[in-house]
């Protein structure tokens, strides 16, 4: 797979370091970067150092940017006030359901596009790849009539089924994995079917192994947006324990409107796992994104 | 974007680039049996039907609604034809949604992509340390929406939030950051450019990444350096990227739901009702369920991405082939 | 109905055919079919007599924060009464407007909960969806006796002189008060302002820009002009406030809706008070942080203010303001709140009946002692102050007797009663919209227009509205 973008970032970036004296524009460009860095971590931080200050320290005048003591008194009041760990279950059964769901429709799909004939592709692919141009919102209400049409809101199961449902395929994940396909040797590809090698066989034992970190990159990326989704699962669920994450911590600001330290630390509880993702995970998302850059 | 561009543009899109001549011829060079054919249909069948049922379908039925008016309970009751959208068209309220909607994107997608761009440009200034700072500016990205808009009402918090209280110790009066109309829309756009500023960071550095090491050499070698080099070498070279940047930012944008309905709830004084909150607040908010109205915004939405989306696939057509 | 419409049009029903139906078989587990489906008849006791597995009845709220703990205590004394009879299972459906929307779809879809907590501006359209059994068909069948529900809260939900929902969580607006910012300014906080002119000389007092401290705050929340017309003596809309027939016109556009939206901007001009928002939510914080010295905000607010403010100030309740002077005669506050509603269609008799033994429980003195102690909100049973339980309580947040003083002082009129309007939030969000405008424009002078440009929004809802309801 000749995937271009996350190792040349990081070889780009190994390779313009030469060991050279650090001159006074260097010491310029650090000074801006830092005091550029300062507004983008703070958010960060704040939520982070908030969720373990004292009840009083965030509504304190003047504010209060460091802590006057450490206790955990916030983060255990988040539990009680909404069920978290239930809500974080949902999220990993509904991303995990719309990852996995989208990657299997994906590799089919992409499969057929990449490396079968197919008569009249152009002209499917173009049709497929127009489901990409309809915004999720411009259909929000059909699908949310369509969904209680099928009395998918009156269960706890129901609204699973129906948290993930319009999501189970997407022509982004198609796209990115056709792409990596493209680059499969034809050559290898007509040896193994000499060999007597099926499609599916050959779909599943030789190109997805091979293909896997394309399919990791298209992963995380189906999952972090899946994670991330509020619209949806804000008309879907119902009660506490349907909501996933998003939808929880955002309940516990409106029921936790007197404090704030709570609300803080539902917000850094619930955006430990994405962070490191970002923080270990880069690479896989930069090959997502840049992948994307033709969306 | 030049002819000079051309080249090296494509050359740092890759991975799109080599697949376009190949998409084009048939896939085997040897003819092959009508059943492969059908195989390859047979393997599109779960993504059509996903597809059928919650692309295609709502789709007509957005259309069907839009020309219907609500009966009691929001469902469609008579056809109206095009009242909906006439009755859209000619209300103020809907004038000031579509500026409002202008207003959040340019606030939104300009100060996104040129943060993100001067940040990409100075982490090539050959220092230490880029890898750690790219990964510190890439962090927002981790940051969804609900969680982002739950952290910035925090401190936006008229009476005892952070950036208040700020203010009130350097002796400036308070502001009403999600309260006053003049503000509100700033601080939306400010919350967003955060949350948009590490992936934005990511697709810049990537695309820095991917320009040839040879040529950013022989650039150097001829004496080009700082700006000259940004502006000779590494924005030509970037223009895909950020052409890119722009189009999925501005979608993004149009699209934004979650930071409007957590921090001002398209207030105050419908000052930061956008298209999409305007959608949802018609169908959903205040008991108000008027599905008619809601699709007729619905279907402006569609055309509005649908053009944009059009303007990136014209543009990239031009060297990208599918 | 709409859904049936919806399968008929659609040629692409054929598509989803297969997984339509699976779905449908394997979720459509309630809404048995023995009798009752599409009346709104009460069934009488014997409806429960040949259950063999137990009633579910899906009870949707809004209930948050210590009051879904409070519920949740009712509902589970209640199952463990009924068990192997009745369950109520109580389904939190987001606040009162996104239960309401919710109410809707359902109402499409045919999948009404059995029992549902609306709002008090819900009312009109809960009466108009005729989907309900009104709650006097029960007590007429039972003649179950109703004198204990405090009349001045039973009025608001009662149309025609018949009872058609069974108040549950009741409120009022107070004002709030600092008291220790109060002192600090050298005023009696036992001698509360009395009006709006009064708040603002107070409010003079007590604003200290140096501390960030604002001597009066409120929500920009539609609920406080409804209640300051109604303190007037005058109505919200037409028609005898919508009582007599379907209202056709809202009032507040009048002299009083003028008049507050005029005061409120100039107050927070002057910055006599800070404008928080629309958002309740933002309101309760700035009083709570010690830094609004006076605040307009419900009873159901009292206890979490009180309990908030230990250790950093006290808080006295003080009786809702006139909009001017000492009010009039037959003026008062609204009893706002919310009541609950018992689904006829769609629902089986034994799944009505059981409905109501629920609402006879949760309107029994014992538990609306246990629901008023453990929430703060009026009792809507007048024996329940006579529990000990009760009782105790009030002796520990002895501010609440204004509360009980304010709600029996208040004389049932037209104006007291609150407007009943199919489209009541709406109109609600306009009233809210017009005086946001004027509030944040800064000029006072615009009033009497931004008023006027919310009431005639509403025109087109109210006749699209009472269209619908006549056909």
């Amino acid at each position: 797979m000749a995937e271009p973008s996350s190792s040349t970032v990081d070889r780009a970036a190994d390779r313009r370091t030469p060991r050279r004296r650090i001159s006074a524009g260097k010491i310029a460009v650090y000074v801006v970067l830092i005091l550029a860095l300062i507004p983008v971590i703070f958010p960060i931080y704040y939520a982070f150092v908030g969720s373990v200050m004292p009840g009083g320290d965030l509504a304190s005048s003047p504010p209060r940017i460091f802590p006057s003591g450490f206790h955990w008194s916030n983060v255990t009041g988040v539990f009680d006030s909404i069920p978290l760990g239930r809500q974080y279950l949902n999220s990993v059964v509904q991303a995990g359901i719309i990852t996995i769901a989208q990657l299997i429709t994906s590799i089919f799909a992409a499969y057929a596009f990449a490396l079968m004939p197919m008569w009249g592709r152009r002209y499917v692919f173009g049709a497929f790849m127009a489901t990409l141009m309809v915004p999720a919102e411009s259909i929000i209400i059909p699908n949310y009539l369509h969904i209680g049409d099928w009395h998918l809101l009156s269960s706890s199961f129901g609204v699973v089924i129906g948290l993930v449902l319009p999501f189970l395929a997407n022509m982004f994940g198609t796209f990115l994995l056709r792409q990596a396909f493209l680059q499969f040797p034809t050559e290898l590809r007509d040896a193994a079917t000499m060999d007597g090698c099926g499609h599916l066989r050959f779909l599943w034992r030789i190109l997805v192994p091979l293909a896997r970190p394309s399919i990791a990159a298209a992963g995380v990326y189906i999952f972090l947006t899946a994670w991330n989704q509020y619209f949806w699962p804000l008309l879907v669920t119902r009660s506490a324990s349907q909501q996933t994450l998003q939808i929880g911590i955002t309940q516990l600001r409106n029921a936790e409107v007197g404090d704030l330290g709570l609300v803080v630390a539902g917000a850094a509880l619930s955006v430990i796992p994405t962070l490191l993702i970002v923080i270990f995970g880069q690479r896989y998302i930069v090959r997502g994104l840049t992948a994307g850059a033709v969306r | 974007m030049t002819a000079q561009t051309r080249g090296p543009a494509e050359a740092a899109d890759r991975g799109t680039a080599t697949d376009a001549s190949r998409a084009d011829r048939p896939a085997r060079p040897t003819p092959r049996h009508g059943r492969d054919h059908a195989l390859a249909y047979l393997f599109l069948v779960p993504s059509t039907i996903v597809f059928a049922l919650f692309v295609v379908w709502p789709l007509g039925d957005s259309v069907y609604l839009s020309l219907h008016g609500s009966d009691l309970f929001g469902g469609a009751s008579v056809f109206v034809g095009l009242d909906n959208y006439r009755d859209m068209f000619t209300s103020a309220e809907f004038g000031k949604v579509l500026l409002n909607t202008l207003e959040f994107v340019l606030l939104t997608v300009i100060p996104g992509v040129l943060g993100a761009l001067v940040v990409v440009l100075l982490l090539e200034a050959q220092i230490r340390g880029t890898r750690v700072l790219r990964t510190a500016f890439a962090l927002p990205f981790a940051f969804s929406v609900a969680t982002a808009s739950v952290i910035f009402s925090v401190i936006y918090n008229y009476q005892i939030g952070l950036a208040n209280g700020i203010l009130g110790f350097l002796g400036i009066g308070k502001v009403g950051w999600t309260t006053d109309p003049h503000v509100a829309m700033f601080a939306l756009a400010l919350t967003t450019v955060w949350m948009n500023l590490g992936y934005n960071v990511l697709v810049l550095s990537a695309g820095v990444g991917s320009i040839p090491a040879e040529v950013m050499e022989a650039a150097r070698l001829d004496g080009a350096s700082g700006l000259k080099l940004v502006r000779r070498i590494i924005l030509p070279l970037l223009s895909p990227q950020l052409f890119f940047l722009v189009v999925v930012t501005t979608i993004q944008s149009l699209q934004s739901f979650g930071q409007i309905h957590i921090l001002t709830k398209g207030g105050p004084d419908g000052s930061t009702t956008t298209l999409v909150y305007s959608i949802y607040k018609k169908a959903f908010a205040f008991g108000s369920s008027d599905f008619g109205t809601a699709s007729a915004q619905a279907m402006v939405l569609l055309v509005i991405v649908l053009a944009c989306t059009g303007i990136q696939f014209g543009v990239l057509q031009r060297k990208v082939h599918y | 109905m709409r859904s049936g419409k919806f399968r008929r049009r659609l040629a692409a029903r054929a598509l989803v055919g297969a997984a339509a139906l699976a779905l449908t078989a394997t979720m459509a587990a309630c809404g048995g079919s023995d009798s009752g489906g599409n009346s709104t008849d009460a069934p009488g006791a014997d409806a429960l007599k040949n259950v063999k597995s137990p009633v579910t009845v899906e009870f949707w709220h809004s209930m948050k924060g210590a009051n879904v703990a409070a519920l949740k205590q009712i509902v589970n004394k209640f199952n463990a009464a009924h068990k192997g009879k009745i369950v109520v299972k109580p389904v939190f459906v987001g606040e009162y407007d996104d239960a309401i929307a919710k109410y809707k779809t359902a109402v499409q879809q045919k999948n009404t909960p059995e029992l549902i907590q609306v709002y008090d501006i819900g009312s009109r359209f809960m009466i108009d969806s005729k989907q309900t059994v009104p709650m006097y068909k029960f007590i007429d069948k039972d003649k179950w006796d109703s004198s204990a529900i405090e009349p001045n809260i039973a009025s608001y939900y009662q149309f025609d002189g018949k009872q058609w929902s069974m108040p549950f969580n009741s409120s009022m607006p107070l004002l709030y008060i600092n008291k220790d910012l109060f002192k600090k300014a050298g005023l009696d906080p036992n001698k509360p302002p009395e009006n709006l002119d009064e708040i603002e000389a107070y409010a003079k007092k007590l604003t200290n820009k140096k501390k960030n401290i604002v001597g009066f705050n409120a929500a920009i929340y539609g609920w406080y002009l409804e209640q300051l017309m109604a303190t007037n003596g005058d109505q919200y809309c037409n028609d005898s406030n919508g009582r007599k027939g379907l209202a056709t016109k809202v009032n507040f556009d009048g002299p009083d809706g003028v008049k507050l939206a005029q005061w409120w901007t100039s107050m927070v001009k002057k910055g006599y008070a800070s404008n928080t928002g629309r958002t309740t939510d933002a309101a309760q914080q700035a009083f709570k942080s010690g830094t609004v010295a006076m605040e307009l905000e419900s009873t159901g607010e009292l206890r979490d203010f009180i309990n908030s403010a230990k250790g950093k100030f006290s808080v006295a309740a003080a009786p809702f303001p006139r909009l001017t002077g000492s009010g009039a005669p037959d003026g008062g506050t609204i009893i706002g709140g919310a009541s609950l509603w018992i689904d006829g269609i769609g629902h089986t008799d034994a799944q009505k009946r059981a409905s109501w033994e629920f609402v006879k429980f949760a309107s029994s003195p014992a538990i609306q002692a246990l629901w008023h102690t453990g929430t703060g909100y009026f009792p809507v049973n007048s024996k329940a102050l006579d529990e000990p339980t009760d009782k105790a309580w009030v002796k520990q947040y002895p501010q609440f007797s204004v509360a009980v003083q304010q709600l029996h002082s208040t004389k049932p009129s037209t104006a007291t009663s609150g407007c009943a309007l199919g489209v009541m939030p709406q109109a609600r969000q306009a009233a809210e919209e017009g005086l946001e405008k004027t509030i944040t424009s800064g000029d006072p002078s615009t009033a009497a227009a931004n008023m006027k440009a919310s009431a005639d929004s509403l025109a087109k809802p109210i006749t699209d509205y009472n269209k619908a309801v006549k056909k």
